[in-house]
C-alpha cells in the first residue's frame, strides 16, 4: 500500500477498517508554511513547537523551549504577553491575527500573523504564518466585496442560484481554480451542485460521491472548524517537538490552521491533481450539510484575512441555507401543487379520469416526478407514458400488486427486491408508486422510475476503494480514476417525495370526489326523471279525461244533431256530419295509443316466466276466433322456450307482430311463422326470436320508419287502417325487457321481425328509467368502489351495467 | 243546492220547464221531453226512490239523460234521479250537511257517480261514504271516461260497487245505460228494496 509509506509512521497502517478511527485531529504534526507554538501559563513558556521552527524563525528549537514567548516576539499592539493573558478567560478570536516580530540575534526581525487559541485540551496555542503579500491589504476592501456579496446572497432566488453564486465569489476572492460546492444526501454519499472553474479542467458537476471519501470523524471536526486549508499536498509536515519527560497526551490541533491532514486524503487530492485545497463547512442544524470545496493546481497559500472573509461567506451561506432549501422545497411543492390542481381542474368537468389524466402526458409524470406511467382504466385497456415495462410485464405486475396494496398507494423504491420478476425491467422500474382507484375495477394508476444506476455519474467507480490485503484486513485505496463511473446500485430508484406520493394522493382523491358528484348529479337526475315522469303521468290522464270530455261532447253533439236534424240538412250536411263523426272518433283512437305508449314506458313490468307455447295457443286461438283472419296461419315450426318478461305486454308484442303480418298481406293464403334461434348473447341467457310473414313486405327506405309512432305507410283506408302506434309500442316492450328489435324485408315478399328476450331471471333486467348515458358510465364502473368507502349506490339497471358487472 | 227556489239553479240542471241553450245553428233546444223522472229539486219527490247522480260535465249528463229516455224500464220505474255538480254540495246532501242541514228526506237508494270533479274529487266521495256506517250500504256506480287500471283499482279499493267506463258514441252510450239499469234496477235487489212501493 503505498499512502502507508510516504507518511509518517504514526500514520501509516490507515485502511479502511480504522480510517473512521483515524485520529486525524491529533496527527502531532503541521503543514511547513507556518510554526505551532504551544505555550504553557502563567509565564507563556514554549513546551512543544514544530520542528521546522529554525527554517521559519530562525532560531534553533533547542533555544526555544522552556523559554518565555516574550523573549523573542513583539507585539506593534504593545505588551504581547499583556494581551495574551488579558484574553486567557476570554475570547481568543478578538486579538486574532496579532501582527507580530520575531527578533533573532544575527538577522533582521521578521514579520507574522500570529493567531492564537486555547485547544479543546487546555493548551494555549499560537500558530505563527508569515506575511505575504496581499496580507495587510486593506480590510475594509474585504469588508465592501463581503457587503456586496451578502446583499447578492440574500436575493439569490434558490438554492440553485445561491450556490452559484458562493462559488463564483469565492473564487474571485480567493484565486483557486476550482471552488465547487459539495452536498451530502440522506444516505451519507455527496454530490457536486455547484461549481466554477478555469475553462481547462474537467467539470465534476454532477458527479456523485461515495460516503467513504469524507470518514466520519472528518464530518465532526469539519463542524468544529468552519474552515481547512492545504498548502501544498507534497510539502513534509512538519512534527511537534517538547522537552516533555514524561509521555504526554498529544496535542488537540481541531482549531489549528496548520493541523496536517491525513495521508489518504493526500494521496486522494494527488490522485485528482490537486495541489492545494481548501474546504470551508456548510452547517445545518448542527449537522454537516456540505462543503465549499475549493481546488488549486499549484502550492497556494491563503492569507488569515481571505480566510476569514471565506468562513465568514460559509458562515452566511449555512444560515441561507434553511430559507433558501425551504423555498426550494416550496417551489418544488408549488409546482407539483400547481400539477395537481390542473388535474382536478379537469377531472371536474370529465367523466372518463382515464382519458382525463392521460391528456397531458407530461404533467401526469411531473406529478410525481416519474419517468413513466401506466394507466389502466380497468377495461383492460392500459394506457402507456414514457419509459415503462411492456404491457405483458404489467400485467403480471398488477396481479402481484393487486395483493399487496392495502391502503390504495404503493410506494417503494426497490421494486426488485420486492417483486423478483420485476428484476427484467429493473432500468425502468426500480421505482414504483401505484394507486388504486377501484381494485374491483381493476383501475390503477402506476408510476415508474428508472434504476439509479442509470442516472448516477460517479466521481470514479466507488467499487475500487478498498482491496482486501493478505492479513485479511481490508485497504484503503484512494480512487485512482476520476472518469466517470457508474455505481452498481442494484434496483433502486431515486426514493419518493412525500410531495410527490401526495400528489398521487391527492389525484385519487380528485377522481373519488368526482364518482361521489357523479353519483351526486344522478341521483339529482333521478329526482328529476322521476318528477317528469310524474309530470308525464299527469299529462296522460290530462290526455285521457280532460281531452278526451270535450272530445266525447263533439261526438255525441254531432251524432244528436244527425239523430234530430239529418232531414233538414239533407244529403251533403249529414255526410259532412257524418266526417265530424268518423275523425272524432279517429282522433279519440290516437289519443288512447299515445296513453297506452306514455303508459309503456314508465309502468312497472311484472316479471315471470313464461312458456311462450301456452302464450301462443292463446294467441293463435284469439284469431281463431276472429273471422277476418281467415285464410291464415300460425306457423310454429319447433316448440317454444320459456322466457322471463311481462306475460301481457308479451303477449302484445306476438299479436301486434302476427296481426301486421297478416294485416299488410295480399296473398290468398297469409302465414306468418313463430320462431327462434339461440343468442350468442349475454352467456346464452337469452334468446332470438322471429316473425316472418309472406306479406307485402316493406320498402328498404321505409325500414327505419316503421317503428316512429303514428308513422303510416299507407292510406288510411289501405289494410285496413290502424293508428300507426303498434310498432312503436312493440319495440318500446322489448325495449323495457333490454333488448332491441330488427327488421329485415324484400319488399314484395315478406318481412321478418326478430328480437331477443331473456330466458333467465337477471339475464337482462328491464330499464325502470331511460336515463342519459353520459357519466353513467363511470358510476358503474366505480360503484364498488363506492360502497368501498361505506356509500349506499343505487345502481340504475340499464343494460350497461350489468355487462359491467358480469 | 239549498232550500230556496233563489239557489236551485246552480244544482239542478236542467230546471224544469228551462231551456238550455245549444249553440248550433242558432237554435234552441228544449230538454223537457228527455227528462221523465228527473227531480228539479231535492224536494220535489219524498215518496219515491231517487238516484244521486253526480256529474260536472252538462253534455255528458244531457247526453245520459237523452239515452235514458228511450228506455222502457225507466218508465215503468218509481226511480227518480236527482244530478249534482259538485263533490262537495254532493256530500253535504248526503250527510245533511251546510244547506241540507234540515232535510228530512230518504237516502238516495244509489249514486252514479262521475271521478273527476270540481272541488271534492269522486275518489273522495266513494271513500267518505263507505267509511260512513249509515251511508257505506249505498251502491256506487262509477261512470267514467278514465280507463286507467290506477282509476279502477283505486274506485273498488275505497268500496265503489261497480266500475263502467262512459264509451264513445251515443249508441254505445245507450247500451251501457241500458244495461247498468236493467242490472241494477231490474235485476238487483238494492239495500232500500222494500222501503218504497214499486
Amino acid at each position: 500500500m503505498q499512502i502507508a509509506k510516504t507518511q509518517l509512521d504514526r500514520l501509516d497502517t490507515v485502511n479502511l477498517t480504522n480510517c473512521d478511527r483515524e485520529p486525524i485531529h491529533t496527527p502531532n504534526c503541521i503543514q511547513p508554511q507556518g510554526v505551532l507554538l504551544v505555550l504553557a501559563e502563567p509565564d507563556l513558556r514554549i513546551v512543544q513547537i514544530s520542528e521546522n521552527a529554525p527554517d521559519i524563525l530562525g532560531i534553533a528549537v533547542a533555544d526555544l523551549l522552556d523559554r518565555p514567548l516574550g523573549d523573542f516576539i513583539s507585539s506593534d499592539r504593545g505588551d504581547l504577553m499583556q494581551i495574551i493573558r488579558g484574553c486567557l478567560e476570554h475570547n481568543f478570536e478578538n486579538i486574532n491575527p496579532l501582527s507580530l516580530t520575531v527578533a533573532t540575534a544575527h538577522e533582521a526581525p521578521r514579520n507574522f500573523n500570529g493567531i492564537i487559541h486555547r485547544a479543546p485540551s487546555g493548551e494555549i496555542v499560537l500558530e505563527l504564518e508569515i506575511l505575504t503579500a496581499e496580507t495587510g491589504e486593506d480590510f475594509f476592501q474585504f469588508y465592501r466585496q463581503i457587503k456586496a456579496t451578502l446583499a447578492k446572497m440574500q436575493t439569490a432566488e434558490n438554492l440553485a442560484a445561491l450556490c452559484d453564486l458562493v462559488v463564483n465569489e469565492m473564487r474571485v476572492i480567493t484565486g483557486f481554480d476550482r471552488v465547487m460546492i459539495y452536498r451530502f444526501n440522506e444516505d451519507g454519499h455527496g454530490n457536486v451542485i455547484a461549481e466554477s472553474k478555469k475553462d481547462n479542467l474537467d467539470a465534476f458537476l454532477g458527479m456523485h460521491f461515495p460516503a467513504s471519501d469524507i470518514p466520519k470523524q472528518a464530518k465532526q471536526l469539519y463542524t468544529l472548524n468552519w474552515l481547512r486549508l492545504i498548502s501544498h499536498v507534497n510539502s513534509e509536515p512538519s512534527r511537534l517537538v517538547s522537552n516533555y519527560k514524561n509521555p504526554h497526551p498529544p496535542l488537540d490541533m481541531s482549531y489549528c490552521c496548520l493541523r496536517a491532514v491525513s495521508p489518504a486524503h493526500i494521496q486522494y487530492l494527488k490522485n485528482m491533481g490537486v495541489t492545494a485545497s481548501m474546504s470551508i463547512s456548510l452547517i445545518q442544524k448542527q449537522q454537516l450539510w456540505g462543503l465549499i470545496a475549493c481546488h488549486h493546481h499549484t502550492p497556494k497559500l491563503v492569507s488569515y484575512e481571505i480566510r476569514t472573509v471565506c468562513e465568514f461567506l460559509g458562515q452566511l451561506m449555512s444560515t441561507e441555507l434553511a430559507t433558501k432549501e425551504n423555498n426550494e422545497n416550496l417551489d418544488y411543492k408549488l409546482h407539483l401543487k400547481t400539477i395537481q390542481s390542473q388535474f382536478v381542474d379537469r377531472l371536474t368537468k370529465s367523466t372518463d379520469f382515464a382519458t382525463e389524466i392521460t391528456a397531458d402526458k407530461e404533467a401526469l409524470l411531473a406529478l410525481t416526478g416519474a419517468s413513466g406511467v401506466a394507466v389502466f382504466d380497468g377495461d383492460d385497456n392500459i394506457v402507456l407514458i414514457g419509459e415503462t415495462p411492456t404491457e405483458v410485464a404489467l400485467k403480471s405486475l398488477l396481479n402481484w400488486l393487486s395483493d399487496r396494496i392495502e391502503q390504495d398507494i404503493f410506494v417503494t423504491d426497490t421494486l426488485p427486491s420486492l417483486c423478483p420478476v420485476a428484476d427484467e425491467y429493473k432500468n425502468v422500474a426500480s421505482g414504483l408508486l401505484a394507486m388504486a382507484i377501484s381494485k374491483a375495477q381493476n383501475q390503477y394508476v402506476l408510476w415508474f422510475r428508472p434504476e439509479l444506476l442509470q442516472t448516477v455519474t460517479w466521481g470514479g467507480n466507488p467499487d475500487y476503494l478498498t482491496q482486501v490485503e493478505e492479513d485479511g484486513s481490508l485497504t484503503l485505496f484512494p480512487r485512482a480514476s476520476f472518469a466517470a463511473w457508474q455505481e452498481i446500485v442494484q434496483g433502486n430508484s431515486n426514493p419518493w417525495l412525500s410531495d410527490e406520493v401526495e400528489g398521487a394522493i391527492k389525484l385519487r382523491r380528485a377522481i373519488i370526489d368526482i364518482v361521489f358528484r357523479r353519483a351526486g348529479e344522478l341521483t339529482n337526475m333521478n329526482l328529476e326523471l322521476e318528477s317528469i315522469n310524474s309530470e308525464l303521468d299527469a299529462f296522460a290522464y290530462i290526455a285521457s279525461h280532460d281531452l278526451k270530455e270535450p272530445l266525447r261532447g263533439i261526438h255525441n253533439y254531432a251524432t244528436f244533431l244527425l239523430d234530430d236534424y239529418g232531414e233538414a240538412l239533407q244529403g251533403d250536411g249529414a255526410e259532412k256530419l257524418q266526417t265530424l263523426l268518423r275523425l272524432t272518433t279517429r282522433m279519440e283512437s290516437l289519443i288512447e295509443s299515445l296513453l297506452k305508449f306514455s303508459r309503456l314506458g314508465r309502468q312497472e313490468l311484472r316479471m315471470n316466466s313464461i312458456d311462450l307455447n301456452s302464450l301462443l295457443e292463446n294467441v293463435t286461438e284469439l284469431f281463431g276466433m276472429n273471422p277476418e283472419w281467415e285464410n291464415c296461419t300460425i306457423r310454429i315450426p319447433r316448440p317454444l322456450p320459456t322466457v322471463f318478461g311481462d306475460r301481457i305486454l308479451i303477449e302484445e308484442i306476438f299479436t301486434n307482430l302476427i296481426s301486421n303480418a297478416f294485416k299488410y298481406n295480399n296473398q290468398p293464403e297469409k302465414w306468418a311463422e313463430v320462431s327462434w334461434i339461440e343468442s350468442s348473447r349475454h352467456n346464452h341467457r337469452c334468446v332470438n326470436f322471429y316473425i316472418r310473414d309472406n306479406g307485402i313486405g316493406i320498402r328498404e327506405k321505409h325500414l327505419d320508419s316503421v317503428f316512429r309512432i303514428f308513422k303510416r305507410l299507407h292510406a288510411p283506408s289501405k289494410y285496413g287502417g290502424g293508428t300507426g302506434a303498434g310498432l312503436t309500442i312493440v319495440k318500446k316492450i322489448i325495449e323495457r325487457h333490454g333488448s332491441k328489435i330488427q327488421v329485415e324485408s324484400t319488399f314484395g315478399k315478406g318481412s321478418t321481425f326478430s328480437f331477443t328476450l331473456p330466458i333467465q331471471k337477471g339475464a337482462s333486467p328491464p330499464s325502470p328509467l331511460s336515463l342519459a348515458d353520459r357519466g353513467s358510465k363511470m358510476l358503474f364502473s366505480c360503484s364498488p368502489l363506492l360502497q368501498e368507502e361505506g356509500l349506499g349506490v343505487r345502481v340504475l339497471e340499464t343494460s350497461s351495467v350489468i355487462n359491467i358487472k358480469k | 243546492m239549498i232550500l230556496h227556489k233563489t239557489k236551485q239553479a246552480s244544482s239542478c240542471l236542467p230546471t224544469k220547464g228551462e231551456k238550455i241553450k245549444i249553440p248550433i245553428q242558432n237554435t234552441t233546444y228544449s230538454m223537457e221531453s228527455y227528462t221523465q223522472g228527473l227531480l228539479t229539486s231535492h224536494l220535489d219527490d219524498l215518496a219515491h226512490p231517487v238516484v244521486m247522480i253526480i256529474e260536472d260535465s252538462d253534455e255528458d249528463f244531457y247526453t245520459f239523460t237523452r239515452v235514458t229516455q228511450n228506455l222502457d224500464i225507466l218508465k215503468r220505474s218509481l226511480y227518480k234521479f236527482l244530478r249534482f255538480k259538485d263533490g262537495d254540495e254532493s256530500l253535504d246532501y248526503l250527510f245533511r250537511e251546510g244547506d241540507y242541514q234540515s232535510l228530512n228526506a230518504p237516502l238516495p237508494v244509489v249514486i252514479l257517480l262521475d271521478l273527476n270533479l270540481p272541488g271534492t274529487d269522486g275518489r273522495d266521495i266513494i271513500k267518505k261514504v263507505k267509511q260512513t256506517p249509515h251511508l257505506q250500504m249505498i251502491p256506487i256506480i262509477v261512470l267514467s271516461t278514465s280507463s286507467s287500471h290506477i282509476d279502477i283499482q283505486t274506485c273498488y279499493q275505497y268500496g265503489a260497487n261497480c266500475y263502467m267506463l262512459k264509451p264513445m258514441g251515443v249508441l254505445e252510450m245507450q247500451k251501457t245505460v241500458q244495461i247498468l239499469f236493467e242490472h241494477w234496477f231490474q235485476l238487483a235487489l238494492l239495500p232500500s228494496y222494500g222501503q218504497f212501493i214499486v
